[in-house]
């Protein structure tokens, strides 16, 4: 392997929205150091600010169509690294915007929290564009890392140390099977970079060694069996750290999991279909299943996101473009609704302290705001029109049901129902249930903010989800050589028939 | 309006219940004006669809196509042929008579109609669905809004359970005691009714996905898939595709319809929901698994159906008796309301079984005819109830002293329920009768016996209700005399009357549906040579089964009944 960092400046342009970042990070620490009266409005708002700059530079990109790889193929900036990384900063903005109230619960290091979501965020930025094991490793651990800080930040919270221990511990534990994954496959072939890989023979150490790496993949985007931490992490962080656990990792994992199942794994597809179905089968009747126990909201939502994680492994294991366009449409419609969620839990906890299901009885009196939104989220989370959860299912399902996964489609349909249940509980105790203080709760102005972002998001996509399915569509061209042969209309089918 | 009363039926609910969101609870003459406006609305376009409607031409009308996902090959495509036309009207007249009836709702009438619009909305969405993703879709989006009218303004509440009568024995109803694990709270009603019909829904919808995989066109599209889909003759785990898809159709909304095994949701859904959510549910909502069956399985699938409709007709049987003798035995108003009719809608399975031109037609008509009468006995029972705030037929009685309008009525509803000459029923039950007798004589002898259990229960009922002595606890109930309260009653009354005496519009409407259907259906075209030509062949029959109508009730005027 040869190195050889010459670099133009139009190659520095695709680094530009990192870059800008970073700058901006180190600002929100000057800044923090240096006026340390500042209010913390003023820093979450100057985090926001930039970005919203990054996003906008994102955004110019993905319309211009600036593309391209950097550092011998490390660093790739395609239309589905921009898609991700406008996710990533996309749900950062409004996780900012959902703690601005939140933050007052930490006595110490304010200024600090900002600090690390943005750094996380940019962790990430780079996961959606690592195109090599060895950045993958690199930007992984970079993104964890803010994250373990985080997850333990309310000091005197028993709750909070323990999530941040048990975090620790299996991430750590994580890392050290992708680092071993990856020498093994580095072993195995030389190689480092994704698409050099295409050529492998399959042997065992090889096959051992992308295991290796799926389990700390799988460990990020919470799939059984590598889920043990996602309860306890979930229930004991700070909300708002939940809220961005709950969803950015999981789409820079995926984004990574993409371009190793389709670019470097693309010829054994028959045999790592059938891990990603029993991965998926066991993520979504053990997330549903247990979810359905849970008396915690936070909880609840962390067991329905692994039966969600679940459902988006289907869309993997279909192997198609069509799939991997349904995973872009479904992790884009979880980002609305779960966050959506999980800023109610907040509002209700800022006004009640409690994130007992059992004390959201009658939250559809106390605030019908809160509760229809709540009802909303939940109901798109279950996948009922014509919410946005509705139509990613249906995308998930139709991907599926074109490369014939016949058991797949029938365990995640027989999960609706089942996640029906348990979200419905919480719709009967909102609406239903009497509540056992009547006082009125009140939402603050940020909160309402990401409200009114992720309803619009999950009632537009929902209503009419064209320009997003194009959206993800263009997003994935790269994947086109997936893509099974069109079928056009209105045309007569084929004399044989399809499958058996 | 012209080609767009699809637009304005489908979406003046929807407009009407976003326009409630900005409107303050306090304001109880605006949301009510806003919920029976947009209702009104939706029903003058609806009665102008069903007379616009042209017969002659027949096939499917004011059709409206939207592209909504190219990827997934999804339009917004609606349009209505003679099956959809009556299913519409019903729709609307109940979604109008529903604001009146629950005009009394104090406690967040505002959402109360929100709901409801969007329950009714949603109801029609399926009757026009040119599209199995949007017939699906719309199928679903009925469902949760039933939970929360159910959840939030039913009556049967746990305190309900924990009454007790003037001997002491608790008030719960028996039958829905055993059948219902000792509980038969609102919450659990609600609860079983979302998860029972979801459960059944993905079944159906494993066949939408099945038709659309094999069909290899990569469209929902009905009338695409009518045509060009070939379904038949795949094997699969020992059997051929087409029959897993037609079970998984069949099922999958029969459960809704609701078929006998699969009914319990049914009557514990009634009887705990609202007077205005009841007559929906009962009128309309339960159609839509006719309905859904007649458009998937009988349009995409017709010979599999002529293969495996007996299942139906086996099945009706036990709805019928087993509906009957419940309701019999039932001692809560709503129960025996709830089981006749899913006791009523084995005579809709039964004509939809023998696959007949005039049982067919029979059947839709009865579909329409059922929805008034259902919807007069619910808004009946809900009234009752308001005034004397029990369902206990026991404990109730002499009642038609205070009410003699609602006893009135009570009866005109009886009579209609039964099918008594003088309501619409009775020609639809005729012609289903007289259209099975040839293929199924033995369901049709246990539909006179179910027509005589309909006489029987109902009757125990009406006396219960409104003669013999009356408990003095009851001297306060009122009777419906405003305007408000009776327009509802009566507006059913007159389009269950009218019908009978004006058929032929409704009847040539709903033949002019049924035709090609059964044309396509009975024809036995030999199926593993099947080319795209001998299909059209099919097709072109179609005319002559046109014009062999045998008219049983030609004496009418063409006119068409005007209510």
């Amino acid at each position: 392997m040869n190195f050889s960092l010459t670099m133009s400046p139009s190659d520095l342009l695709l680094l530009l929205p990192e870059i800008l970042l970073t700058v901006w990070l180190c600002g929100i620490l000057i800044v923090d150091f240096s006026f340390p009266r500042l209010p913390n409005e003023q820093l979450a708002y100057l985090s926001i600010a930039g970005l919203a700059a990054t996003l906008g530079c994102l955004v110019w990109f993905d319309v211009t169509g600036i593309t391209g790889t950097l550092f011998a193929n490390m660093f790739v900036l395609d239309r589905m690294a921009l898609y991700f990384k406008m996710f990533i900063v996309g749900s950062t903005i409004l996780v900012i915007l959902a703690s601005v109230d939140y933050i007052h619960r930490f006595r110490f290091f304010r200024g600090e929290y900002y600090f690390l979501i943005v750094m996380s965020a940019l962790g990430m930025m780079f996961m959606a564009s690592a195109n090599d094991l060895l950045s993958v490793f690199v930007t992984l651990e970079f993104s964890t890392f803010g994250f373990y800080v985080l997850v333990a930040y309310l000091r005197e919270d028993m709750a909070s140390n323990e999530a941040g221990i048990k975090f620790f511990i299996l991430g750590v534990f994580a890392a050290g099977l992708l680092a071993y994954g990856i020498s093994l496959v580095y072993g195995e072939t030389g190689k480092l970079v994704f698409s050099d890989m295409k050529s492998a023979q399959a042997t065992p150490g090889l096959a051992i060694g992308f295991l290796l790496i799926f389990g700390a993949l799988g460990f990020k985007i919470g799939a059984v069996p590598f889920h043990s931490w996602i309860p306890d992490t979930y229930h004991g962080s700070p909300t708002p750290v939940t809220a961005y656990l709950s969803i950015a990792p999981k789409g820079a994992a995926f984004a990574i999991l993409l371009r190793m199942f389709f670019v470097a794994l693309a010829t054994f597809k028959p045999i790592w279909v059938l891990l990603l179905v029993a991965a998926s089968i066991m993520s979504m009747t053990y997330g549903n299943i247990v979810a359905i126990a849970q008396k915690n909201m936070k909880r609840l939502l962390a067991y329905s996101g692994i039966a969600q994680i679940g459902n988006v492994l289907i869309g993997l294991a279909a192997g198609t473009k069509m799939g991997n366009d349904a995973i872009l449409f479904y992790l884009l419609t979880y980002l609305f609704a779960n966050l959506g969620a999980f800023a109610i839990i907040i509002a209700v906890s800022e006004a009640i302290g409690s994130e007992e299901i059992d004390d959201y009885s009658g939250l559809g009196r106390r605030s019908p705001f809160l509760a229809f939104s709540m009802l909303v989220f939940l109901l798109s989370l279950a996948g009922v029109p014509p919410l946005a959860g509705f139509i990613g299912k249906i995308y998930i399902f139709v991907a599926a049901m074109k490369e014939g996964l016949y058991v797949l489609i029938t365990v995640g349909l027989v999960n609706i129902v089942i996640s029906m249940y348990y979200y419905l509980i919480v719709v009967k105790k909102m609406y239903i249930s009497e509540p056992h203080d009547p006082s009125p709760i009140t939402v603050s102005g940020p909160i309402k903010a990401v409200l009114y972002v992720c309803l619009a998001g999950t009632l537009v996509i929902g209503i009419y989800p064209q320009p997003f399915a194009d959206w993800v569509v263009s997003a994935t061209m790269m994947f086109s050589g997936l893509a099974d042969p069109a079928v056009s209309l209105p045309i007569p089918p084929a004399a044989t028939p399809i499958g058996g | 309006m012209g080609d767009y009363a699809l637009l304005y039926i489908l979406f003046a609910p929807f407009v009407g219940a976003i326009a409630l969101i900005f409107v303050s609870n306090r304001q109880a003459m605006l949301v009510r004006g806003i919920a029976a406006g947009s209702a009104f609305i939706c029903l003058l376009a609806s009665l102008y669809l069903f007379y616009a409607y042209d017969h002659v031409k027949g096939g499917f009308q004011f059709v409206q196509k939207f592209e909504w996902s190219r990827q997934l090959g999804i339009s917004l495509h609606l349009g209505v042929d003679g099956i959809g036309t009556p299913l519409v009207l019903a729709s609307g007249i109940l979604l109008f008579a529903g604001i009146f009836v629950s005009w009394h709702v104090k406690d967040r009438a505002k959402e109360f109609y929100i709901w409801l619009l969007i329950l009714a909305a949603a109801t029609i969405g399926v009757f026009m669905s040119l599209d199995l993703f949007f017939l699906y879709f719309f199928y679903e989006m009925s469902v949760i809004p039933m939970y929360l009218l159910l959840g939030m303004w039913g009556s049967h509440t746990k305190k309900y359970n924990e009454m007790t009568d003037p001997e002491g024995l608790k008030q719960r109803d028996s039958v829905g005691f055993i059948f219902n694990f000792g509980s038969n709270s609102k919450e659990y009603a609600a609860m079983k009714l979302v998860l029972f019909l979801s459960a059944f829904a993905v079944a159906a919808f494993m066949g939408i996905l099945l038709i659309y995989k094999y069909s290899g066109l990569n469209t929902f599209d009905i009338l695409i898939l009518r045509e060009h889909a070939n379904l038949m003759n795949i094997p699969v785990l020992g059997t051929t595709l087409d029959k897993i898809i037609w079970l998984l159709i069949f099922f999958g909304f029969a459960s809704i319809a609701p078929l006998w095994p699969l009914h319990s949701w049914s009557p514990v859904g009634h009887a705990a929901a609202p007077a205005a959510t009841s007559m929906l549910h009962a009128g309309v909502l339960m159609k839509l698994g006719h309905f859904s069956i007649i458009r998937v399985a009988f349009e995409i699938l017709p010979e599999t159906t002529r293969e495996l409709m007996p299942i139906a007709a086996v099945l009706c049987m036990f709805s019928i008796v087993y509906g009957g003798f419940v309701a019999y035995y039932a001692k809560d108003t709503k129960y025996v309301i709830g089981y006749s009719s899913s006791s009523h809608m084995g005579y809709v399975f039964l004509g939809m079984a023998a696959l007949d031109y005039i049982s067919l037609t029979g059947a839709v008509m009865y579909m329409f005819a059922h929805a008034m009468a259902t919807g007069m006995l619910f808004a009946m029972a809900g009234w009752v109830y308001d005034q004397t705030h029990t369902r206990d037929i026991p404990s109730l009685g002499g009642l038609s002293n205070r009410m003699p309008f609602i006893s009135g009525c009570f009866v005109i509803g009886c009579m209609a329920s039964i099918g008594v000459p003088g309501t619409i029923n009775f020609i639809a039950e005729v012609m289903i009768i007289v259209g099975s007798w040839n293929k199924y004589p033995f369901q049709v002898i246990v539909a006179v016996v179910g027509i005589v259990l309909t006489l029987a229960y109902l009757f125990k009922m009406m006396r219960g209700l409104f003669y013999g002595p009356m408990d003095q606890k009851y001297s306060h109930a009122r009777d419906a005399v405003s305007a408000v309260d009776r327009l509802p009653l009566l507006i059913m009354i007159t389009v269950s009357i009218g019908f009978f005496f004006f058929p032929m519009h409704l009847y040539n409407v709903v033949r002019s549906g049924v035709d090609p259907l059964i044309a396509k259906i009975t024809r036995v075209v030999p199926v593993a040579s099947e080319t795209t030509g001998l299909r059209l062949e099919a097709r072109g029959d179609n005319n002559t089964a046109l014009a062999d109508r045998s008219v049983p009730f030609d004496s009418a005027p063409v006119s068409g009944g005007r209510p």
